[in-house]
């Protein structure tokens, strides 16, 4: 007997990643020679590595998850459903390092179970950029320089995105936060594109980061505020608008790799801003716009910060935040007041009812001029927000309230349930 | 499926109002006025009142360094929010340029600094003029350089020229050789850089980049050769590899047997065993 495993519910080999939010995924009988019809119970468990990825399966769409479930699954081919997802706390560190494994017993009953089938997987989450291993920046640094690609890639969209013409549609109103989580998994999806390991890491701007801040990461600012890279760095040919190199100095006297950014918020401050999400969203002056301003150089200002690869890992800790945050106080249901910040009075762009620039193309006031880039970028995995985002998309990130609104990403330190 | 867990109490803060008024004071120790301004930059411009204190902060020489610089910092912070900044933008502008003439050298630096990220033609100006003429200088000359880099243009290119041919200072020279990696005419010159056994290495890997991008095919070419030049540095063979290994013709790279010997190489005797894994890295993309 044979069987076939859909992860993702999808047999393509690019929608093999998983998260903290469970994944739909099928099994079926692709031979059943050997098997007893009409229903054949299969084993299905994860074998992994000391250290790296694990996954847990459940049978439907609620109760708990199991390091093995059996399932009934008919000989003549009919599929059936199963969900899977990264056990919170185990993520993957490289791709595939997770095999999912199906076992039956085949012939007389009391025989042994015998492998019928595998699929490799890897539980691919947003990792705290401290915490990654070599191979995971290497791999990360590689993909940005290639999306760049020296100033003529399809990053300089992303550059155009976020400029001060562009500031109203995401900046100094509620929807700040759900355009941030927009542009994040539109650049984090190009990055995928290149290389499907990759996921985007954070900057805890509220903690030191001495391996951040190297020569083989993202840089060592000399005292004219110019950054250093290594030789073997992809980022030493970063080059933005014509011009080499990133522009990043610590104000102060400040130290990053051992002291956090002076002055900004911690994450249990921010935590506490307030349990409505009025309240909550202050964060964007502070912790947000001081961890912008503790440097000099490019990501200091809303026109150049983009030029600065740092700005999306700045980004992702804010968005980060927001989601602990959700988490904490069960916020992801566009539907509740608490969740959203619904004034009347919003600017457009800003209401869960609206489309998002630039993804819906919508150009000419009060949307800016142009819209660069075009719809938000396609996942293998998942469906979600779509090619053109409503500002409400981006609350249910996880598919809590629904299953269909999972958008493919986690962070290593915010649980699914 | 959500769970409410319980949340932590809602931190007691202090009105954005009594931040600005205890930031704005005098009164106050500078150590807790710094800290009154980071916790309200969005306050800043909810009414002119408060825009006007915090300006008047920034123009005060007699004002603790920290204390202004703190208050620029927060002006900073509220420009994000273009919107809600719009009606302070003119006062705001004003005062940089203002201060960009401090006594201060911070005050000056960061100001200048706010006014280049904005392309803002009086620091630009100024900037230039202290390029031609160090007695006007308002910043050192590398900053100078970093700070036209935002907007580059003929005149700085000439600028940065200049400080090429007789340079202040070595790190002078370097900013000015990253200005005129935008310039399309440096090609020879970052050729001839980079070839320079004798150059700084930190030339030689600037030089790298900004021929990747003035001409991609002199760069890649160049590269080969030094991988294949078994007296050059290794850190400078590293940069080249990189090159290959981003932006290289990944077909021609396969068949390139020469080449992919040397790395062979490379990867043996490499002292560092970063270079080791890099070699390492390369190899196991082209070798099948």
């Amino acid at each position: 007997m044979k069987v076939e495993f859909q992860i993702n519910n999808s047999t393509s080999p690019n929608a093999r990643f998983l998260g903290w939010a469970p994944s739909p995924c099928r099994i079926r009988v692709t031979d059943p020679s050997g098997a007893v019809p009409p229903i054949a119970d299969i084993a299905i468990s994860c074998v992994s590595t000391a250290t790296g990825g694990v996954v847990v399966f459940r049978k439907g769409t609620t109760g708990s998850f199991a390091s093995t479930i059996t399932l009934k699954v008919p000989t003549n081919g009919t599929s059936v459903p199963f969900f899977t997802a990264g056990r919170f706390g185990r993520p993957s560190l490289s791709n595939p390092d997770v095999r999912i494994e199906a076992r039956a017993k085949l012939g007389l009953a009391g025989g042994p179970l015998i492998l019928v089938g595998s699929v490799k997987v890897m539980v691919r989450v947003r990792k705290n950029a401290e915490s990654l291993t070599a191979g995971e920046r290497d791999r990360f640094v590689a993909a940005f320089a290639q999306l760049n690609n020296q100033g003529a890639g399809r990053f300089a969209d992303f550059r155009n995105m976020h400029t001060t013409v562009s500031s109203p549609q995401a900046h100094g109103a509620p929807g700040f936060l759900p355009w941030h989580r927009a542009y994040l998994l539109d650049l984090e999806r190009e990055l995928q594109a290149i290389n499907p390991s990759v996921a985007l890491p954070y900057w805890r701007f509220d903690q030191p980061a001495p391996k951040l801040f190297t020569v083989d990461f993202f840089g060592v600012s000399n005292p004219n505020g110019t950054v250093q890279l290594s030789n073997t760095n992809p980022l030493q040919f970063w080059v933005t608008d014509g011009v080499q190199g990133i522009n990043r100095g610590p104000r102060n006297n400040w130290v990053p790799t051992t002291q956090p950014g002076p002055t900004v918020i911690t994450e249990a401050q921010t935590l506490a801003l307030g349990t409505q999400y009025p309240a909550f969203s202050g964060l964007e002056g502070n912790p947000h716009g001081t961890a912008h301003t503790r440097w000099d150089g490019f990501i200091r200002q809303i026109g150049t910060a983009a030029k600065d690869p740092l700005f999306f890992l700045l980004h992702c800790n804010v968005d980060r935040l927001w989601a602990k945050w959700q988490r904490l106080n069960g916020r992801f249901d566009p539907a509740s007041a608490a969740s959203y910040d619904s004034n009347p009075g919003n600017p457009i762009g800003h209401n869960l009812i609206d489309t998002m620039w630039p993804w819906n193309g919508i150009t000419g006031a009060p949307r800016p001029p142009t819209a660069p880039g075009g719809a938000l970028a396609s996942s293998p995995c998942v469906s979600a927000p779509g090619p053109q985002p409503l500002v409400s998309s981006s609350l249910d990130y996880q598919g809590s309230i629904n299953a269909t609104s999972r958008q493919g990403f986690d962070y290593d330190d915010v649980r699914f349930a | 499926m959500t769970t409410k867990k319980s949340a932590p109490k809602t931190t007691k803060r202090r009105s954005a109002r009594t931040s600005i008024s205890i930031a704005t004071s005098q009164r106050k120790v500078p150590k807790e006025r710094v800290a009154a301004f980071a916790e309200a930059p969005l306050a800043v411009c909810e009414t002119d009142a408060n825009l006007q204190a915090v300006l008047k902060v920034v123009r005060n020489k007699e004002e603790p360094v920290e204390v202004r610089l703190a208050a620029i910092d927060t002006l900073a912070t509220a420009a994000f929010s273009v919107v809600a900044f719009e009606s302070c933008r003119h006062d705001y502008i004003a005062t940089l340029r203002e201060v960009a003439k401090d006594p201060n050298a911070e005050i000056r630096e960061s100001a200048l600094g706010l006014l280049a990220g904005e392309k803002d033609g009086f620091a630009q100006e100024k900037l230039l003029e202290g390029l031609k003429d160090p007695e006007k200088a308002l910043v050192p000359p590398e900053k100078a350089l970093q700070l036209l880099s935002y907007d580059v243009h003929a005149e700085s290119y000439e600028a940065a020229r200049n400080v090429v041919e007789n340079p202040p200072s070595e790190v002078a020279r370097q900013e000015a050789l990253r200005l005129l990696a935008a310039d399309a005419n440096s090609g020879p010159l970052f050729e001839k850089l980079l070839r320079d056994k004798d150059e700084y290495r930190a030339v030689r890997q600037l030089s790298a980049s900004a021929l990747q991008a003035i001409n991609p095919d002199k760069l890649q070419k160049h590269a080969r050769e030094m991988l294949l030049d078994s007296s050059e540095y290794e850190d400078i063979q590293a940069t080249s590899l990189t090159a290959l290994n981003q932006f290289g013709d990944d077909e021609a790279v396969a068949k390139d047997k020469l080449l992919l010997k040397s790395i062979r190489r490379m990867r043996g005797k490499a002292a560092s065993a970063k270079y080791k894994r890099n070699a390492k890295q390369f190899l196991s993309k082209y070798e099948s």
